[in-house]
């Protein structure tokens, strides 16, 4: 019997983690949505960078995308489980489906998707709790990295001071960054926790040139400096020579590997 | 009697002040300066011009030697890309503001200085650029002291403050070739040799942002490690106001050094 649930909850309560998590442990088809949420007085979503649907279609490369209505209206068929992924900042007023925003059911219907329930982290006890952070305000900052290589060990030091709050007071910070190797990693931080996630994702380009999978790094927080946070990146990356004296050794790494016929 | 050692300043005025203050509290009169005076930090004239009026004597760092001869490391002796760009851009700012006169005062600086049995040095008696780690192999780190003919040397370089006694050490020389064993060899026996590091003044990288210098007792040997509190918020602001990277500022405030520590310290650039 298929399942569609509307997953809420703030920046950083585990809302991908969990659907992760839950989809890897259901037998059948799994869809996936991120909606956009709305920003609050003071506090400003991160527009859908498309890192997280990445992120989990690397995981579970079947995933179904329900943006493509073909897909969405398998979500009342068979045993598809379909997850519906929606930041937001405060607790519903009202319990379950009624306590879904207008906008978020306009959008939903428009896309011929309809909930059985609405889960929001923090009010519903089926969703862990242990995150339970309340933003008073909150900036969000999207940048595309697309094509872009890191320096690994410049990645290291940026991320390290990114989180610890050398570019403002960062509450929240994930991102997508492509290595010279041909791996792209997912960092995944938020204030509450010690430490960052480090994910490599299953999809491994070639080590020739820059690949053209998803880029991204969103950051949350406060007294962002934006520009200072994008001229280290801009320190961080590799040009195209250097790219190319990582790269060549481990073409050449990958022909000797090659066993002669 | 006392005597105080100090070592890469890195143009660090607040941090150096109250060395010396904690220094002249003693009734220390004797102090020896391991170089880097200059790098990364705000005031390298200030700085400069402090040591050379209080008349300390001194031997090049590797950032002195750099300023004076250009830049020469090579790109491996930096940790990382960002690490490499952010050297030069402090380079290349330090050069712009030290006086002609400042230059040559750090490019008269000897690489090493010498008392008695005692040797000070900045990275090792081999090189400005090598570093003495803590817990770098006690052969290696015993053969530094030994080729250099001391009993103590005192260095800096790391930023990380140590004392590494090195006893019982011995050498076992035999001579053999493909034709024949020329006998039993000779065992050399070692008296104790000590490393003495004196971690920075201006750069600390020792989980603490205040500053560090040695006082070595020359009757007794013994060694003190000092830490001393300075208005590390005065230093932060004159980095930014001095236009470098306001991540100096935040690393210097919390106790991080400016750039990071390669992974291989003990690298040396051949240049």
């Amino acid at each position: 019997m298929s399942q569609t649930l509307l997953i809420s909850g703030s920046p950083g309560c585990g809302k991908t983690s969990w659907i992760l998590k839950t989809m890897l442990s259901h037998p059948g088809a799994c869809g996936y949505l991120r909606l956009d949420g709305h920003s609050d007085i003071g506090l400003e979503q991160a527009s859908n960078s498309g890192i997280d649907q990445a992120f989990l279609k690397d995981q579970i490369p079947q995933l179904l995308d329900l943006s493509e209505t073909q897909h969405a209206s398998r979500s009342q068929q068979g045993d598809l489980l379909a997850l519906i992924e929606l930041p937001q900042f405060h607790s519903p007023q009202h319990a379950d489906l009624a306590g879904i925003d207008p906008r978020i059911k306009n959008q939903l219907e428009a896309l011929q998707l309809h909930p059985d329930r609405h889960l929001h982290f923090g009010r519903d006890h089926e969703l862990p709790s242990k995150d339970k952070l309340e933003f008073q305000k909150l900036e969000s900052l999207n940048l595309s990295l697309y094509r872009s290589v890191w320096d690994p060990p410049s990645l290291n030091t940026f991320w390290f001071e990114l989180v610890n709050g050398a570019y403002g007071d960062v509450y929240r910070a994930k991102a997508l960054m492509n290595l010279p190797d041909g791996r792209s990693m997912f960092f995944n931080w938020i204030v509450s926790q010690e430490s960052s996630q480090f994910l490599p994702l299953q999809e491994i380009s070639d080590p020739t040139g820059r690949p053209a999978s998803l880029s991204e790094l969103v950051v949350q927080g406060e007294h962002l400096d934006c520009l200072r946070i994008q001229s280290t990146i801009d320190l961080c990356l590799l040009n195209d020579a250097v790219l190319e004296t990582h790269q060549m050794p481990l073409r050449d790494q990958q022909k000797e590997a090659i066993p002669s016929s | 009697m006392n005597h105080a050692i100090i070592s890469c300043l890195h143009a660090n005025l607040p941090a150096v002040e109250a060395v010396l203050n904690d220094i002249d509290r003693q009734g220390i009169h004797t102090i020896t300066c391991l170089g880097d005076l200059v790098g990364y930090g705000p005031q390298p004239n200030e700085v400069v011009e402090l040591i050379r009026k209080r008349g300390i004597a001194t031997c090049q760092g590797c950032w002195d030697e750099d300023i004076i001869d250009g830049l020469n490391a090579c790109e491996c002796s930096y940790p990382s890309q960002l690490a490499e760009r952010r050297g030069h851009l402090a380079h290349q700012w330090t050069d712009d503001q030290l006086t002609g006169e400042n230059k040559s005062f750090l490019a008269s600086l000897p690489t090493s200085l010498r008392r008695d049995r005692l040797l000070f040095v900045h990275g090792s008696p081999n090189s400005q650029h090598e570093y003495l780690l803590p817990d770098m192999d006690a052969f290696a780190a015993l053969e530094r002291v030994e080729t250099a003919g001391a009993d103590i040397l005192f260095c800096g370089h790391t930023h990380q403050p140590y004392v590494r006694e090195l006893r019982d050490g011995s050498i076992h020389v035999r001579l053999q070739n493909a034709d024949h064993d020329c006998g039993q060899g000779e065992e050399l026996t070692l008296p104790m040799r000590k490393i003495v590091n004196a971690g920075s003044v201006g750069e600390p990288r020792h989980g603490s942002t205040n500053a560090t210098y040695v006082i070595h007792n020359d009757a007794t040997d013994e060694v003190e490690i000092k830490e001393v509190a300075y208005d590390v918020a005065r230093t932060c602001h004159a980095i930014v106001e001095a236009g470098l990277p306001k991540v100096f500022a935040w690393r210097l405030s919390h106790g991080f050094e400016f750039a990071e520590q390669a992974e291989d310290s003990s690298h040396v650039c051949e240049r």
